[in-house]
């Protein structure tokens, strides 16, 4: 198979997860890089998006009959909108007593 | 002629979001790293809309560009975050963070390549699957998903009532203040203060 032919079929199952995984390692990095809390909730927020894509890619070319892993990719997404809540709401009260939201000065259980 | 356009506005679709993850993973400015992540999710509705799931991608606007990402902005903007130019990462972090994320990927990659994806139930997705998925969601037979859905729902009361309660202004009870109770109006919210402290 040619580089070219290779762009012009349509995408299939394998070229979907490849991206969703590309996403999912962007958002490991995120998270295991980032200083700012709420940087980190973001690098979440791509880790549960490319989770929900993968549900609906596999809901696509394994079982198209059936809607099964669109309704799992909804529920990751109401999911995703309920842990956005309290991280904030946390981050909110951690600012109010610490005045910042830097996870490296949070050792408070360290000794 | 279609699948041609399809597949090269799957192209164009994936460049911009993984150059997007990537600018929210990097920047140092985290107020333009939210701007950058809702360019990922408006992307990722896009992926919803070419996969045929319209009523996702309109979810994926609804709740993630119009919920998520604003929740997002104001909390940088209480955290007092917007002024704040982040450090840029030690260099040990940066390391691992690379070969966590690249290893990740390149099991996965590996993973992907040897393995051939059967498809399990035959039939093409209805046309218009809202419906269905609307059936599937208020179901409460052996494939339905009426009890997740109302877990859910409590699941999203829960987290709204302790969203609201982590995050409220420190009440008269933990500054110490008592409020004098039988004041006309705020009788019941003295009585109320007077019952929390005493538990």
């Amino acid at each position: 198979m040619s580089f070219s032919e290779i762009f012009v079929q349509a995408p299939s199952a394998v070229h979907w997860l490849i991206l969703s995984s590309l996403l999912f390692s962007i958002g490991i990095y995120g998270i295991l890089t980032r200083r700012n809390a709420v940087g980190i909730l973001m690098s979440t927020e791509l880790l549960l998006n490319s989770a929900s894509l993968n549900f609906v890619v596999f809901n696509k070319f394994v079982a198209p009959s059936s809607v099964d892993g669109q309704v799992m990719s909804l529920f990751v997404i109401a999911v995703a909108a309920a842990e956005v809540v309290v991280g904030m709401a946390i981050f909110v009260a951690l600012f109010k007593c610490r005045k910042t939201v830097d996870v490296t000065q949070m050792n408070l259980m360290r000794n | 002629m279609t699948t041609t356009v399809l597949t090269a506005l799957f192209y164009v679709l994936a460049a911009c979001s993984v150059l997007l993850a990537l600018a929210v993973v990097t920047t140092r400015r985290i107020l333009r790293a939210a701007v950058y992540l809702m360019g990922v999710l408006l992307m990722s509705a896009g992926f919803f809309l070419l996969l045929g799931a319209e009523f996702l991608a309109g979810v994926q606007i609804l709740v993630y560009v119009g919920g998520i990402v604003v929740l997002l902005v104001f909390a940088v903007m209480l955290t007092r975050s917007v002024e704040l130019l982040e450090d840029e990462p030690s260099i040990g972090r940066k390391l691992l963070g690379y070969v966590v994320a690249a290893g990740f990927l390149i099991m996965n990659v590996a993973l992907l390549a040897t393995t051939e994806f059967r498809v399990l139930r035959e039939g093409t997705l209805p046309a218009g699957n809202t419906a269905a998925l609307g059936r599937k969601l208020l179901d409460y037979g052996p494939q339905g998903y009426a009890l997740p859905f109302e877990v859910l729902s409590i699941l999203l009361l829960t987290a709204m009532i302790g969203g609201i309660v982590i995050a409220r202004k420190t009440g008269p009870v933990a500054t110490g203040k008592l409020e004098q109770p039988g004041q006309g109006g705020s009788d019941r919210f003295g009585a109320q203060t007077t019952t929390i402290q005493g538990s």
